[in-house]
Protein backbone atom coordinates (compact mmCIF):
# COMPACT_ATOMS: atom_id res chain seq x y z
CA UNK A 1 0.00 0.00 0.00
CA UNK A 2 1.24 3.50 -1.12
CA UNK A 3 2.19 5.85 2.16
CA UNK A 4 -0.05 8.34 2.93
CA UNK A 5 -0.96 9.84 6.54
CA UNK A 6 -3.81 11.81 7.94
CA UNK A 7 -3.42 13.82 11.40
CA UNK A 8 -5.51 15.90 12.85
CA UNK A 9 -5.05 19.37 14.72
CA UNK A 10 -7.32 21.67 16.81
CA UNK A 11 -7.45 25.36 16.15
CA UNK A 12 -8.37 26.78 18.70
CA UNK A 13 -11.35 29.74 18.44
CA UNK A 14 -13.31 32.56 20.27
CA UNK A 15 -15.73 31.85 18.24
CA UNK A 16 -17.60 28.91 20.45
CA UNK A 17 -20.20 28.00 17.56
CA UNK A 18 -17.24 26.89 15.23
CA UNK A 19 -15.10 23.54 15.31
CA UNK A 20 -11.73 24.25 13.14
CA UNK A 21 -9.46 22.14 12.62
CA UNK A 22 -6.21 21.56 10.74
CA UNK A 23 -5.99 18.51 8.15
CA UNK A 24 -2.25 17.32 7.41
CA UNK A 25 -2.41 15.04 4.47
CA UNK A 26 1.45 13.92 3.76
CA UNK A 27 2.25 10.74 1.09
CA UNK A 28 0.28 9.88 -1.76
CA UNK A 29 -3.51 9.30 -1.79
CA UNK A 30 -4.01 7.00 -4.66
CA UNK A 31 -6.44 3.62 -5.32
CA UNK A 32 -4.26 1.61 -2.84
CA UNK A 33 -5.19 3.54 0.18
CA UNK A 34 -7.24 6.46 -0.26
CA UNK A 35 -10.82 4.38 0.74
CA UNK A 36 -9.43 3.52 3.89
CA UNK A 37 -8.05 7.24 4.78
CA UNK A 38 -11.15 8.79 3.90
CA UNK A 39 -12.88 7.11 6.42
CA UNK A 40 -10.71 8.94 8.76
CA UNK A 41 -12.37 12.56 7.62
CA UNK A 42 -15.86 11.12 6.97
CA UNK A 43 -15.27 10.25 11.02
CA UNK A 44 -14.69 13.60 11.84
CA UNK A 45 -17.55 14.88 9.92
CA UNK A 46 -19.59 12.39 11.63
CA UNK A 47 -18.19 13.43 15.29
CA UNK A 48 -19.07 17.24 13.98
CA UNK A 49 -22.31 17.29 11.70
CA UNK A 50 -22.13 21.49 12.37
CA UNK A 51 -20.34 24.72 11.62
CA UNK A 52 -17.01 22.27 10.73
CA UNK A 53 -14.42 24.52 9.69
CA UNK A 54 -11.50 22.23 7.73
CA UNK A 55 -7.72 23.35 6.39
CA UNK A 56 -6.51 20.45 4.87
CA UNK A 57 -2.34 21.22 5.02
CA UNK A 58 -1.35 19.82 1.40
CA UNK A 59 2.57 20.68 2.05
CA UNK A 60 3.55 17.15 2.10
CA UNK A 61 0.97 15.39 -0.51
CA UNK A 62 2.86 14.29 -2.75
CA UNK A 63 -0.03 13.09 -5.16
CA UNK A 64 -3.64 12.44 -5.32
CA UNK A 65 -5.83 10.49 -7.85
CA UNK A 66 -9.48 11.39 -9.07
CA UNK A 67 -11.24 9.27 -6.27
CA UNK A 68 -9.23 11.38 -3.86
CA UNK A 69 -10.46 14.58 -5.54
CA UNK A 70 -13.84 13.09 -5.23
CA UNK A 71 -13.70 12.37 -1.53
CA UNK A 72 -12.56 15.86 -1.28
CA UNK A 73 -15.83 17.05 -3.14
CA UNK A 74 -17.71 15.25 -1.11
CA UNK A 75 -16.43 16.54 1.82
CA UNK A 76 -17.30 20.24 0.73
CA UNK A 77 -20.72 19.26 -0.18
CA UNK A 78 -21.20 18.02 3.18
CA UNK A 79 -19.47 20.66 5.38
CA UNK A 80 -20.69 23.77 3.54
CA UNK A 81 -24.23 22.16 3.53
CA UNK A 82 -24.23 22.14 7.41
CA UNK A 83 -22.54 25.67 7.94
CA UNK A 84 -18.72 24.98 7.64
CA UNK A 85 -16.11 26.10 5.63
CA UNK A 86 -12.72 23.86 3.57
CA UNK A 87 -9.81 25.64 2.57
CA UNK A 88 -6.42 24.10 1.50
CA UNK A 89 -3.26 25.57 2.34
CA UNK A 90 0.36 24.93 0.99
CA UNK A 91 -0.33 22.35 -1.86
CA UNK A 92 2.51 21.45 -4.28
CA UNK A 93 2.36 22.77 -7.48
CA UNK A 94 1.41 19.66 -9.44
CA UNK A 95 -1.43 18.96 -6.53
CA UNK A 96 -2.64 22.26 -7.16
CA UNK A 97 -3.09 21.87 -11.12
CA UNK A 98 -4.88 18.89 -10.96
CA UNK A 99 -7.55 20.58 -8.31
CA UNK A 100 -7.46 23.47 -11.16
CA UNK A 101 -7.82 21.32 -13.96
CA UNK A 102 -11.01 19.20 -12.37
CA UNK A 103 -12.78 22.42 -11.25
CA UNK A 104 -12.23 22.07 -7.74
CA UNK A 105 -10.28 25.12 -6.84
CA UNK A 106 -13.83 27.43 -8.22
CA UNK A 107 -15.38 25.43 -4.81
CA UNK A 108 -12.41 25.40 -2.67
CA UNK A 109 -9.59 28.17 -1.97
CA UNK A 110 -6.17 27.34 -2.10
CA UNK A 111 -3.56 29.51 -0.01
CA UNK A 112 -0.15 29.89 -0.29
CA UNK A 113 0.39 29.73 3.74
CA UNK A 114 -1.16 28.05 6.63
CA UNK A 115 -1.85 31.81 7.97
CA UNK A 116 -3.49 33.04 4.89
CA UNK A 117 -5.95 29.90 5.14
CA UNK A 118 -6.63 30.22 8.25
CA UNK A 119 -7.50 34.01 7.98
CA UNK A 120 -9.41 33.06 5.01
CA UNK A 121 -11.55 30.21 6.71
CA UNK A 122 -12.60 32.50 9.67
CA UNK A 123 -14.02 35.35 7.43
CA UNK B 1 19.60 17.43 -22.48
CA UNK B 2 18.71 20.92 -23.80
CA UNK B 3 22.14 21.18 -25.35
CA UNK B 4 21.61 17.93 -27.34
CA UNK B 5 18.05 17.10 -27.37
CA UNK B 6 17.34 13.16 -28.26
CA UNK B 7 15.63 12.76 -31.28
CA UNK B 8 15.16 9.24 -31.78
CA UNK B 9 11.85 7.59 -30.77
CA UNK B 10 11.83 5.41 -27.79
CA UNK B 11 9.33 2.68 -26.64
CA UNK B 12 9.50 1.16 -22.96
CA UNK B 13 6.44 -1.30 -22.28
CA UNK B 14 5.63 -2.13 -18.89
CA UNK B 15 3.36 -4.98 -17.89
CA UNK B 16 1.72 -5.33 -14.06
CA UNK B 17 -0.10 -7.79 -12.16
CA UNK B 18 -4.13 -6.12 -11.82
CA UNK B 19 -2.81 -4.69 -8.41
CA UNK B 20 -3.21 -0.75 -7.57
CA UNK B 21 -0.28 -1.45 -4.95
CA UNK B 22 2.25 -1.47 -8.14
CA UNK B 23 0.69 1.50 -9.78
CA UNK B 24 3.15 4.35 -7.32
CA UNK B 25 6.33 2.71 -9.26
CA UNK B 26 4.84 3.51 -12.47
CA UNK B 27 3.96 7.22 -11.79
CA UNK B 28 7.37 7.90 -10.45
CA UNK B 29 8.82 5.73 -13.41
CA UNK B 30 6.07 8.04 -16.20
CA UNK B 31 8.08 11.48 -14.09
CA UNK B 32 11.66 10.56 -14.42
CA UNK B 33 10.82 9.20 -18.29
CA UNK B 34 9.21 12.31 -19.20
CA UNK B 35 11.60 14.91 -17.73
CA UNK B 36 14.98 12.40 -19.42
CA UNK B 37 13.63 11.55 -22.81
CA UNK B 38 10.38 13.10 -23.84
CA UNK B 39 11.39 16.59 -24.33
CA UNK B 40 7.64 18.02 -22.35
CA UNK B 41 8.72 19.99 -19.24
CA UNK B 42 8.09 19.36 -15.80
CA UNK B 43 5.00 20.26 -15.18
CA UNK B 44 3.60 18.16 -18.03
CA UNK B 45 6.05 14.74 -16.29
CA UNK B 46 3.37 15.35 -13.53
CA UNK B 47 0.10 15.59 -15.67
CA UNK B 48 1.43 12.34 -17.22
CA UNK B 49 1.89 10.81 -14.09
CA UNK B 50 -1.64 11.22 -13.72
CA UNK B 51 -2.62 10.48 -17.08
CA UNK B 52 -0.83 7.35 -16.69
CA UNK B 53 -2.55 6.58 -12.83
CA UNK B 54 -6.04 6.91 -14.39
CA UNK B 55 -5.64 4.86 -17.17
CA UNK B 56 -4.35 1.89 -15.25
CA UNK B 57 -6.86 2.07 -13.00
CA UNK B 58 -9.74 1.90 -15.03
CA UNK B 59 -7.69 -1.16 -16.80
CA UNK B 60 -7.62 -2.71 -13.12
CA UNK B 61 -11.18 -1.53 -12.51
CA UNK B 62 -13.11 -2.87 -15.38
CA UNK B 63 -10.77 -4.51 -17.88
CA UNK B 64 -9.33 -6.85 -15.88
CA UNK B 65 -9.93 -9.61 -13.20
CA UNK B 66 -7.82 -10.05 -10.41
CA UNK B 67 -4.59 -12.11 -11.21
CA UNK B 68 -4.37 -10.74 -15.10
CA UNK B 69 -2.57 -8.11 -16.42
CA UNK B 70 -2.62 -5.46 -17.88
CA UNK B 71 0.54 -3.49 -20.35
CA UNK B 72 1.53 0.41 -20.32
CA UNK B 73 3.62 1.26 -23.20
CA UNK B 74 5.27 4.64 -23.42
CA UNK B 75 5.81 5.49 -27.27
CA UNK B 76 8.16 8.95 -27.06
CA UNK B 77 8.91 10.61 -30.33
CA UNK B 78 11.07 13.22 -28.60
CA UNK B 79 10.56 16.70 -29.02
CA UNK B 80 7.36 15.69 -30.51
CA UNK B 81 5.03 13.66 -29.30
CA UNK B 82 4.38 11.18 -26.53
CA UNK B 83 1.97 8.29 -26.84
CA UNK B 84 0.99 6.46 -23.47
CA UNK B 85 -0.95 2.94 -24.77
CA UNK B 86 -2.84 1.09 -21.69
CA UNK B 87 -4.40 -2.17 -22.60
CA UNK B 88 -6.52 -4.59 -20.38
CA UNK B 89 -7.13 -8.27 -20.68
CA UNK B 90 -11.17 -8.00 -20.86
CA UNK B 91 -11.89 -10.20 -18.31
CA UNK B 92 -13.01 -7.95 -15.97
CA UNK B 93 -16.74 -7.58 -14.60
CA UNK B 94 -17.33 -4.02 -16.20
CA UNK B 95 -15.78 -4.68 -18.89
CA UNK B 96 -16.50 -2.18 -21.99
CA UNK B 97 -16.11 -2.80 -26.19
CA UNK B 98 -14.40 0.31 -27.62
CA UNK B 99 -17.45 1.77 -28.75
CA UNK B 100 -18.99 1.40 -25.09
CA UNK B 101 -16.18 2.89 -23.78
CA UNK B 102 -16.21 6.05 -26.12
CA UNK B 103 -20.29 6.43 -25.42
CA UNK B 104 -19.35 6.41 -21.57
CA UNK B 105 -16.14 8.72 -22.14
CA UNK B 106 -18.51 10.92 -23.93
CA UNK B 107 -21.21 11.11 -21.81
CA UNK B 108 -19.45 11.64 -18.95
CA UNK B 109 -17.49 14.68 -20.12
CA UNK B 110 -20.89 16.56 -20.44
CA UNK B 111 -21.80 15.88 -16.69
CA UNK B 112 -18.74 17.07 -15.89
CA UNK B 113 -18.23 20.40 -17.54
CA UNK B 114 -19.91 22.48 -15.25
CA UNK B 115 -19.58 22.35 -11.30
CA UNK B 116 -19.82 18.25 -10.62
CA UNK B 117 -19.97 17.31 -6.92
CA UNK B 118 -20.29 13.81 -7.90
CA UNK B 119 -17.70 11.15 -6.32
CA UNK B 120 -16.60 9.33 -9.31
CA UNK B 121 -15.76 10.13 -13.11
CA UNK B 122 -13.14 12.81 -13.30
CA UNK B 123 -10.06 10.51 -14.03
CA UNK B 124 -11.08 9.95 -17.73
CA UNK B 125 -13.56 12.39 -18.27
CA UNK B 126 -11.23 15.51 -17.53
CA UNK B 127 -7.70 14.67 -16.35
CA UNK B 128 -6.85 12.52 -19.42
CA UNK B 129 -9.03 14.48 -21.95
CA UNK B 130 -7.42 17.44 -20.63
CA UNK B 131 -4.12 16.51 -20.52
CA UNK B 132 -4.51 14.41 -23.92
CA UNK B 133 -4.66 15.92 -27.65
CA UNK B 134 -5.72 12.51 -28.78
CA UNK B 135 -7.62 9.65 -27.19
CA UNK B 136 -8.13 6.18 -28.86
CA UNK B 137 -10.36 3.68 -27.49
CA UNK B 138 -9.95 0.12 -29.77
CA UNK B 139 -11.13 -3.47 -28.60
CA UNK B 140 -7.79 -5.54 -28.77
CA UNK B 141 -7.85 -8.75 -30.76
CA UNK B 142 -8.38 -11.96 -28.64
CA UNK B 143 -10.37 -9.31 -26.40
CA UNK B 144 -9.72 -6.15 -24.15
CA UNK B 145 -9.47 -2.59 -24.76
CA UNK B 146 -6.50 -0.74 -25.76
CA UNK B 147 -6.48 2.95 -24.77
CA UNK B 148 -4.29 5.37 -26.24
CA UNK B 149 -3.77 8.94 -25.43
CA UNK B 150 -1.40 10.83 -27.47
CA UNK B 151 -0.27 14.51 -26.87
CA UNK B 152 1.95 16.34 -28.87
CA UNK B 153 4.62 18.68 -27.39
CA UNK B 154 4.00 22.47 -28.33
CA UNK B 155 6.26 24.51 -27.45
CA UNK B 156 5.25 26.33 -24.94
CA UNK B 157 4.81 22.89 -23.29
CA UNK B 158 8.72 22.23 -23.78
CA UNK B 159 11.37 21.90 -21.14
CA UNK B 160 13.33 24.11 -23.65
CA UNK B 161 10.59 27.01 -23.15
CA UNK B 162 10.62 26.70 -19.38
CA UNK B 163 14.56 26.61 -19.11
CA UNK B 164 14.54 29.76 -21.65
CA UNK B 165 12.18 31.46 -19.10
CA UNK B 166 13.77 30.41 -16.14
CA UNK B 167 17.59 30.93 -17.03
CA UNK B 168 19.46 33.72 -18.03
CA UNK B 169 19.67 34.45 -21.85
CA UNK B 170 23.50 34.76 -21.82
CA UNK B 171 26.44 33.45 -19.52
CA UNK B 172 30.33 33.76 -19.49
CA UNK B 173 32.53 30.77 -18.26
CA UNK B 174 35.92 31.29 -17.86
CA UNK B 175 38.26 28.67 -17.64
CA UNK B 176 41.79 29.07 -16.35
CA UNK B 177 44.96 27.30 -16.16
CA UNK B 178 45.59 26.12 -12.84
CA UNK B 179 49.20 26.96 -11.90
CA UNK B 180 50.78 24.40 -8.94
Amino acid sequence: MTYANISIEDLPTDQADRVVKIIKISGQLDESNVDEQSKTIYQLIEANPKNLYLIFNFAELEYLNSKAIGYLTDWYGKISAEGGKIAIAMAKDNITDILSVVGLTQLITCYLTLDEAKLGIMQ
Amino acid sequence: MPNNPQTAPVKITITLPTNAYFLSGIRDFTITMTKNVTGFSDQWAFRFQSVVDELCNNAIEHGSVSGQEIKITFLSVPQKELEIMVEDSGTGPNKYTATQMREVFEKQKKIVQNQFLGLRGRGLAKIVAEWTDELIFEDREGGGLRVRAIKYLHPEDSVLAVNTQNQPQTASIILQPVHA
